[in-house]
């Protein structure tokens, strides 16, 4: 059996590429890629422990995690559109109406 | 029989359902709402009345009263919030000088503001009975989060009513410095408040569970569990963390009573109208300062530093507002100070282990007072609204009643015997003096309040002879506005309380004659269970004061009896030196005029001309660099702190915000620095790593 | 008499009924929608989904009175082998929930008037409101993330509703954006704890970890992003970047709801998971969270007010206020240390969010009675408006005098309970909790005062008038200052019920 630590290593690793990702993406699109990066690690992490503990609680978990992640890039993606539409881009660092 | 004391409540929420009333229905009411204010008040005045009675033990055994009325929040311990009433000798005296003067400042604000056709009388009567109801029920407040609650009501209030004409430049921001200031050292109290509760667990100021009893008893010996546990915590002895608690107190009690170095906001205070200044001067929100500290006697007995620092800022306030008060022009400017000096007597008192005095002086100046800022009321109607005095003079003639009763209050402030202000005034430089001998602090203190005495004269009587004597000095002073019953009414009858009241308490009298007269004294030493059960009579008190504050009275001359003939004589003489000058500065008939007709009359401009000589080296040699530099001070250091504070705060809030770029991405860079600083920190802390 | 207590004549899954009052009720309004789908008449949407709220909010304060879920009555009832609870914390919450829900819902009538897809921002209100109320329920991490999402999701929609408007539009974005890196966090976080104690189950999380712990550093970090994961709902630093701009942007009645339910949901899952699956005393030699705490409400209060104190706009300046009211909040769970009596603590702080979600959100609703007037959002642009409006501007008075804290409404007590529950605590960090509460609070009592000061004194720059009363948001702003001013006496009976329901979580 693979030790729990690679694991644990794979998903920070897959957490921080995403976290990368979210920092340096000005694209919309990039950003919403880069959080699923994000929850993908979680669920490395929960399948993996799922095993070594010997429990479905972790796995049933992921299939939630999931369809939620579903459900959020449907909003995000409606959010997108209208962000299109009022500044023709879909570039996050560009509305900045109101600030400070 | 039905006692009292169940309708003491009832004292306060008459002029609240007033408030409503006045608010609600004002503009369709007859007087616009100043009749729901005077029958309010009134119930109040009768209730007050009858509850002293029946403290006074005419109406049955029962004389002194704790309840809670309402508990808004369950604590831990003790450690809850309500609202309580205290009845006690203190409290049902202060109710009853409360709702007196409420009463004959609605009844003089018919003529002040009905009869002179101001717009927004609903409002003012609307705020005028809730500062009634703030401050009466501040009076009877059983515990100091109820206390300080009303409290700042009350200031909310006066907020209201100095800025009523809030259209005119100077009274909005008259009212915002009057509302800044008082709340800078509100401020403190409130910390204060804070740590009392964390000390005692509780706010109660009365009975063996309250906040003085539980302090006595960890100063003198057994020390309460808590109050033990959380001197522990703090690190400090029980007398240094008191003192401390005490200080923070006195800093709403100066913010209020205007005491140096906060009286500031005072004497901008009368761009309100008149009658509102009498009533904050007389029997609120000044009023409300010198109250607390007497109703929580029994606390700043235990920290002899804080009596001293009391005694000391009363002394200083005393003389200060005084040699302030020499070079106004402005009638009301003259009472403004003339009140700050006054409070500074009381303060004088109390920090000298003058109880009975203090309690005495704030129950003679608030009527005087009141009398003195409606008499200037009725002095304002007249000259319509021109309050520079040397525009007036020779008023005694055109309005008798006002002059008669503005002498008698004039008198009573100066201290002349047998006016009210002597007998108390006399009463706290005795107690000072006495107190003094064996303290230096307290016999500086005692110096200063004795010079400032031949000043009050000097001012007083300076005011009087510029306003009512001579010749008149301007067409309106020539044909002044007559005044209705409505001004006259108070004025009589404050009139007659300010040259009789002193009588309750005419302790050299007493002393000298051996009669049992000194009735205030008697009413505050209080019944057996007040002292036994409630722990806030004088009998209570005069222990602690030996014993702990270490304040002993001492005699000079041989004994009690002449160093009270001596304090008695040097008082007065001061006070009567001080009218005398006055007399001969101003009481001629045109005490300007002359120094311009310097042609004419040779012998007698001469001697004008000297007085004038004098009169302006008195002013601008000596008062004026002393009042110019107080000014300085007020406007430099202390203003200066306050908006210090406030633009250090804007400042740091401007760079905080700026943090907000409005760049998600750099919403999502500082989330995620702040998330691994919060992991680095707690991985160093908790060695994860 | 029938003694209400509903053990005896309910089944157990009808403690869950305001959930579920809400859910079929947002569920009927997009029935409602497909038979008829026109948006000409919106009285019947507004009604139907007032009256859902209602509805659940009258069933709640029944389950409350007649102690459902309490100890006094077999003590709180668990559902779907404990993944939710019922109790007397989850309903206190769930009426904070229903009375904002039912407050926005009345207050929309009026401001959505005219504006086209009005049967979906109900029930994306209502569906919101449904993931808040199982959120305070939640037993489980499983069932909390679900709740959150359920939550966070339509709240994301119903910023972005004003889609042609640019403000509207970039606060959806940045709420979204922001919200997805949370929860991101939060599921890791979540599966890290799971990497240490192989359940969900908040009881069942503690009783793993009381066993003994391997890897702290995996519980340490899985610990503090659970917390990220809840700052981010409750706008608490540094998750607090997305709140300014979207309660700034959202149409005002979604910025109440958002900062009061929404916030107090945040809070109600953070006081449940801390206190039941990470006890302090069990994870002490991984994370002193208390201490973490102390630190986020510390700098939230202090940033939430500084940068209020220098805003232009009204909206903005609510805005930040709330993020200093987090830090208020924070203050409860901050101090569950050493001798501070917890559950005091703890219902200290439900009792500050209680009184906050009316007053705050009648706050919001005034500002979108404002924007519904079409007068500007800078405090110039209020100036003289009592002169106009004098009731709505006595309303607005109530709240901000009430969120400074002074004693003209309940919020003047329930920061008294945070100070005495820090006084009770007496350590450290609890005194520096209390001296930033008060420092702060004198601090907010300037920027609050003024509005009041334009609404009242100043005389108005342009010369406009205003047209209409509109009566439901006048209704929803008279009724918000009336429970906040009666909150004043009435302070008793819900701090009893808080302490309660606190005291039993422990």
């Amino acid at each position: 059996m693979v030790p729990a630590e690679y694991y644990l290593l794979l998903s920070a690793a897959m957490f921080c590429i995403g976290l990368f990702g979210i920092l340096t993406r000005r694209n919309a699109l990039l950003f919403l890629m880069s959080v699923e990066l994000m929850l993908n690690a979680a669920s490395i992490n929960l399948v993996a422990f799922s095993l070594q503990w010997g429990n479905l609680t972790g796995q049933v978990f992921t299939l939630f995690l999931m369809a939620l992640a579903a459900a959020e890039v449907a909003i995000g993606i409606g959010i997108i559109l209208v962000l299109y539409r009022n500044f023709a881009d879909i570039d996050v660092t560009k509305p900045t109406t109101m600030r400070w | 029989m039905v006692s009292a004391f169940e309708f003491v409540p009832a004292i306060a929420v008459l002029p609240l359902v007033s408030f409503v009333v006045a608010l609600a229905f004002g503009k369709w009411m007859p007087k616009k709402g100043a009749l729901a204010g005077i029958f309010a008040t009134v119930g109040s005045l009768l209730i007050s009345i009858w509850t002293a009675l029946t403290v006074a033990g005419f109406l049955g055994s029962e004389t002194v009263y704790h309840a809670e009325l309402w508990r808004f929040a369950t604590g831990i311990g003790t450690f809850n919030l309500h609202l309580g009433v205290f009845v006690d000798p203190l409290s049902s005296l202060m109710l009853l000088i409360v709702s007196l003067i409420s009463v004959l400042v609605f009844i003089f604000s018919l003529g002040y503001m009905n009869d002179e056709d101001e717009t927004g009388l609903p409002r003012y009567y609307a705020s005028l009975s809730l500062f009634s109801f703030s401050m009466l029920a501040f009076v009877f407040a059983d515990n100091i989060l109820m206390a300080f609650m009303f409290f700042e009501l009350v200031g909310l209030c006066s907020f209201l009513l100095i800025g009523f004409w809030f259209r005119e430049d100077a009274p909005p921001s008259a009212a915002k410095k009057a509302f800044l200031v008082t709340r800078f050292g509100d401020f403190f109290f409130l910390i204060g408040v804070v740590g009392i509760f964390a000390t005692f667990g509780t706010g109660l100021f009365a009975t063996e569970a309250g906040f003085p009893h539980m302090a006595e008893q960890a100063i003198t010996g057994e020390m309460p569990g808590p109050v033990g546990e959380f001197l522990s915590a703090v690190g400090m002895g029980a007398q240094q963390w008191f003192t401390i608690l005490g200080l923070l107190v006195l800093g709403g009690v100066v913010g209020k009573s205007a005491q140096f170095p906060l009286h500031t906001w005072l004497p901008d205070a009368m761009e309100g109208p008149t009658p509102v200044s009498a009533l904050i001067h007389a029997a609120t929100m000044v009023a409300a300062g010198v109250y607390l500290v007497a109703r929580m006697y029994g606390f700043y007995l235990l920290t002899p530093t804080t009596l001293a620092i009391i005694a000391l800022i009363g002394g200083f306030t005393a003389l200060f507002a005084a040699t302030m008060g020499v070079v106004k022009q402005e009638l009301k400017q003259v009472l403004a100070y003339s009140t700050i000096s006054q409070y500074g007597y009381m303060m004088l008192a109390l920090g000298s282990g003058g109880y009975v005095a203090a309690v005495f002086h704030l129950t003679t100046h608030a009527v005087f007072k009141a009398l003195l800022f409606l008499g200037a009321g009725s002095v304002i109607i007249a000259m319509h609204h021109n309050e520079n005095m040397w525009d007036m003079g020779g008023l005694k003639e055109k309005m008798p009643v006002t002059y008669w009763t503005f002498l008698s209050g004039s008198l009573a402030l100066a201290g002349i015997v047998p006016f009210a202000g002597f007998w108390s005034k006399d009463e706290v430089l005795y107690e000072a003096l006495i107190h003094g001998l064996g303290s230096p602090v307290l016999l500086v203190a005692w110096a200063m309040g004795l010079l400032a005495v031949f000043l009050t004269g000097f001012y007083t009587f300076r005011m009087v002879f510029l306003t009512f004597h001579g010749e008149p000095r301007s067409d309106t002073a020539e044909d002044p506005e007559s005044v209705r019953w409505n001004v006259k009414l108070p004025l009589g009858v404050l009139g007659v309380l300010a040259a009789t009241i002193g009588f309750i308490n005419m302790v050299p009298v007493a002393k000298l004659t051996g009669l049992k007269i000194d009735f205030l004294h008697k009413w505050l030493v209080g019944g057996e269970v007040l002292n036994a059960e409630f722990l806030t009579g004088l009998e209570h008190y005069e222990p602690i004061l030996k014993e702990v504050a270490g304040i002993k009275a001492s005699y000079i001359a041989g004994g009690e009896i002449p160093t009270l003939l001596i304090s008695a004589a040097l008082s007065l003489g001061l006070a009567l030196a001080g009218v005398g000058l006055a007399y001969r500065l101003y009481a001629v008939p045109e005490p300007v005029a002359h120094t311009k007709k310097l042609g004419g009359l040779r012998t007698l401009l001469m001697h004008n001309y000297y007085q004038d000589e004098y009169q302006v080296w008195l002013a601008q040699g000596v008062t004026l660099p002393l009042a110019r530099a107080a000014d300085t001070f007020d406007q430099g250091i202390i203003d200066g702190v306050v908006n210090g504070i406030s633009s250090v705060s804007l400042f740091s809030g401007d760079r905080v915000r700026r943090i907000q770029t409005g760049v998600v991405s750099n919403y999502a860079a500082l989330l995620t620095i702040g998330l691994a600083l919060l992991l680095i920190v707690f991985g160093i802390v908790g060695g994860w790593f | 008499m029938i003694p209400l207590q509903t053990s005896n004549t309910l089944p157990d899954w009808a403690a869950l009924a305001p959930a579920i009052i809400l859910a079929v009720t947002a569920l009927a309004l997009f029935l409602i929608d497909s038979i008829d789908p026109n948006d000409e008449s919106p009285s019947m949407l507004a009604g139907v989904a007032t009256l859902g709220s209602v509805l659940a909010m009258v069933v709640t304060g029944w389950y409350l009175v007649a102690g459902t879920g309490m100890p006094r009555t077999g003590g709180a009832i668990e559902l779907f082998s404990g993944q939710l609870v019922v109790d007397g914390m989850s309903l206190f919450f769930t009426f904070i929930f229903t009375s904002v829900t039912a407050l926005v819902c009345v207050a929309s009538y009026d401001y959505l008037s005219g504006r086209p897809n009005q049967a979906e921002y109900y029930a994306l209100v209502l569906l919101a409101a449904t993931g808040m109320s199982v959120m305070a329920s939640a037993n489980s991490l499983a069932t909390a993330f679900v709740a959150l999402e359920l939550s966070s999701l339509p709240s994301y929609g119903l910023v972005a509703y004003l889609k042609n408007d640019r403000g509207s539009v970039e606060a959806g974005l940045k709420y979204f954006l922001i919200g997805a890196v949370s929860s991101a966090v939060l599921a890791y976080g979540i599966s890290l704890v799971y990497a240490s104690a192989g359940v969900l189950e908040l009881a069942a999380i503690a009783e793993a970890l009381g066993a003994g712990i391997d890897n702290t550093g995996v519980l340490g970090v899985g610990i503090l992003m659970v917390a990220g994961g809840f700052a981010f709902k409750t706008a608490s630093v540094p998750f607090h970047f997305w709140a300014p701009e979207a309660y700034e942007g959202a149409p005002a009645p979604v910025s109440g709801f958002l900062s009061s339910a929404s916030k107090a949901a945040g809070f109600v899952l953070a006081f449940r998971v801390f206190v039941t699956a990470f006890p302090l005393d069990v994870v002490a030699g991984t994370i002193d969270w208390a201490l973490a705490f102390t630190v986020l409400a510390l700098v939230t209060m202090t940033l939430g007010n500084f940068a209020a104190a220098t805003q232009d706009k009204v909206k903005r300046m609510l805005a930040y206020s709330s993020i200093g009211h987090a830090g208020y909040a924070l203050i409860g769970i901050a101090v569950l240390t050493g001798t501070a009596d917890q559950s005091y603590a703890l219902g200290a702080s439900m009792l500050h969010l209680f009184v906050y979600g009316f007053m705050n959100t009648g706050a919001f609703l005034f500002v979108a009675l404002v924007e519904y007037w079409g007068v500007g959002r800078t405090f110039e642009d209020y100036n003289g408006l009592a002169k106009q409006a004098p009731v709505a501007c006595f309303a607005m008075t109530i709240f901000l005098f009430s969120l400074a804290g002074l004693p003209i409404g309940g919020g003047a007590l329930s920061k008294w309970a945070l100070l005495s529950a820090t006084a009770s605590a007496a350590t450290l960090s609890a005194y520096l909790l209390a001296a930033a509460l008060i420092v702060n609070s004198a601090l907010s009592l300037f920027y609050y005062s003024r509005v009041v000061k334009a609404m009242w004194i100043e005389d108005p720059a342009g010369d406009f008038e205003v047209s209409s009363y509109p009566t439901g948001l006048y209704a929803a702003v008279v009724g918000a200052a009336i429970v906040t001013f009666l909150l004043l006496p009435a302070f008793g009976v819900v701090s009893g019920t808080a302490f309660d329901a606190a005291a039993a979580l422990f």
